[in-house]
């Protein structure tokens, strides 16, 4: 095969690459080895592994080869290479969550999530890098700095990072990602890839790594919205293991994803789209969107959430505090094995004082309020999901001097994506355009709790109006 | 709330046991410093009537 052929490959969508698995037209080894040799080409530059199951996935593929072979039963995913965030357990190999306080770390049993893939017939290629435990603002990655495809003197995003960057690099066909504020969406966002946070409860946590037990969804980042349909189709459903998914039946996600948007009601929300925080030419961008959503049948007007411009800020308190306490005793035991800025960040969330934990709480149930008010008028709400594309990495590499640069650096970007996970609301980031600089930039959908079938519909036809998607980063 | 100092931030950290170094307690007064500011506004918000809501709305029984 020639690397053009190989790249082409490499960069189809999960849904086709099932398919020519299913006709017998290639090989899961083929498939396996062409993923393999990708990693091994690209990924020193850009950090997306911190595993990779090199031996583990071919014996898979050849196991999957086999069952073609042999007719068997094939699932969804069967033959097809993904790979995971670095935060759900997988039996027999090592779960370090980004940091060198579990490198040793080897659980005995799969996540629900990575035993369902596996029961669907995916090919585990390996873990990938994040934040350290999957807290943003880390400084020095301990396995390796993940970088921008499009730039790799810019920032992939996180906590997902490297689910972000393999997607875009084509270094699997589709990723696992963990999504408590925004740590699917931003990556996707950043990277250029599409990135789905599930209603929360829609997806189990069990053997998922915990930060805030109200928040913790995992969700798939891939090239395609149908791709995403597929991935949480064979992710989603009650776990008995995790008593919060919830009972509702899992719907057909691909049933509705050809019906387009003409009909459906799209409130822009005013303050994140056209605020003073969002950067021009991210405003321009998504501004077209919805006119192209509009061009398409949706009626498309604006909306206002006044509390907002609030959600990081009340984000930040409530999940904070709850990874606070996710790791008091490392933080008394092993203050000094965690990165410069995960400690800091997790000591200033042990000072956060009880009073202001609860009113957060409250004010989470305002601002709740008002976004399902708002999706009690509108299927969908449509905003960025960052306010600016991707900044260089050094910009979050240096300490924090001042208070001004804490809102600057944590407060203003999470309440773009923040607002869903409060909320308890499904959401989309999928590429809406680019910047003159060459970076990715995201629109993002927001639909009613349990709608995703709304909301990956909306952005399946966005993204066939449109050519974000077909783009592939010069690496 | 009034701004934190330094040293203030110190000895509640110490207060509960947690080990910091002073480059530690710099930067974790300003991020303790910017996070009740942000929340500052939370006080003008009608709270008190707030009422908890499940996580998971309009739920299923149990089978």
């Amino acid at each position: 095969m020639t690397l053009t052929a190989a790249d082409d490959l490499a960069f189809s969508s999960v849904v086709e690459l099932a398919g020519l698995v299913r006709a017998r037209r290639v090989s899961p080894v083929e498939l396996a080895q062409v993923y393999l040799a990708r990693i091994e080409r690209l990924d020193a530059k850009l950090g997306a592994y911190i595993t990779v199951l090199r031996e583990a996935a071919v014996a898979a593929a050849r196991q999957a080869e086999a069952t073609v072979m042999h007719g068997g039963t094939l699932g969804p995913l069967h033959g097809v290479p993904y790979a995971v965030k670095d935060q759900f357990d997988t039996a027999g190999v090592a779960t370090t969550v980004g940091s060198r306080i579990l490198e040793d770390n080897v659980p005995t049993e799969d996540a629900t999530v990575i035993a369902r893939l596996g029961a669907a017939g995916g090919i585990l290629l390996g873990k990938l890098n994040l934040t350290e435990f999957a807290l943003g603002g880390t400084r020095r990655f301990p396995f390796g700095q993940p970088r921008n495809p499009w730039n790799p003197d810019h920032d992939p995003g996180g906590s997902s990072s490297g689910s972000g960057i393999a997607v875009a690099a084509a270094l699997c066909a589709a990723s696992l990602g963990e999504d408590t504020g925004g740590s699917v969406r931003s990556p996707a966002s950043w990277c250029g890839v599409v990135g789905l946070r599930p209603t929360w409860g829609r997806v189990s946590r069990h053997g998922s790594f915990p930060l805030s037990w109200s928040m913790d969804t995992a969700g798939p980042l891939t090239r395609t919205v149908e791709d995403a349909a597929l991935m949480l189709q064979v992710i989603a459903g009650p776990d008995p293991r995790d008593p919060l998914t919830s009972r509702r039946p899992v719907p057909d996600y691909s049933a509705a994803l050809n019906n387009g948007v003409r009909g459906l009601r799209i409130g822009i929300i005013r303050e994140l789209t056209f605020g003073a925080e969002t950067d021009g030419e991210v405003r321009e961008a998504v501004s077209a969107a919805a006119r192209r959503l509009e061009g398409l049948g949706a009626a498309v007007e604006e909306t206002s959430l006044p509390l907002v411009l609030l959600a990081g800020a009340i984000f930040m308190a409530l999940a904070d505090a709850d990874g606070a306490g996710v790791h008091q005793h490392w933080l008394r035991t092993r203050a000094m094995d965690y990165d410069e800025g995960t400690r800091r960040r997790l000591l200033t969330a042990s000072l956060i004082p009880a009073a202001a934990c609860q009113q957060a709480a409250r004010a989470r149930a305002l601002l709740r309020a008002q976004i399902h008010g708002a999706l009690a008028r509108h299927d969908l709400l449509l905003c960025p999901t960052a306010h600016q594309a991707a900044p260089p990495i050094a910009a979050g590499q240096a300490p924090i001097t001042s208070r001004a640069e804490v809102a600057g650096r944590f407060f203003t970007r999470r309440s773009y994506v923040t607002p869903a996970a409060l909320a308890a609301t499904p959401a989309i980031a999928l590429p809406c355009g680019f910047t003159r600089a060459g970076l990715p930039i995201s629109l993002q959908l927001i639909g009613r709790p349990f709608d995703e079938p709304t909301v990956l519909r909306a952005a399946r036809a966005y993204e066939q109006a449109t050519d974000w998607a077909r783009r592939r980063p010069p690496v | 709330m009034g701004e934190l100092t330094r040293e203030q931030v110190g000895a509640m950290a110490a207060a509960v046991g947690l080990p910091v170094t002073l480059d530690d307690v710099a930067e974790v007064t300003h991020r303790l410093n910017a996070l009740l500011d942000a929340l500052g506004p939370l006080a003008e918000l009608p709270l008190a009537t707030v009422e908890p809501v499940p996580v998971l709305p309009d739920e299923p029984p149990a089978p």
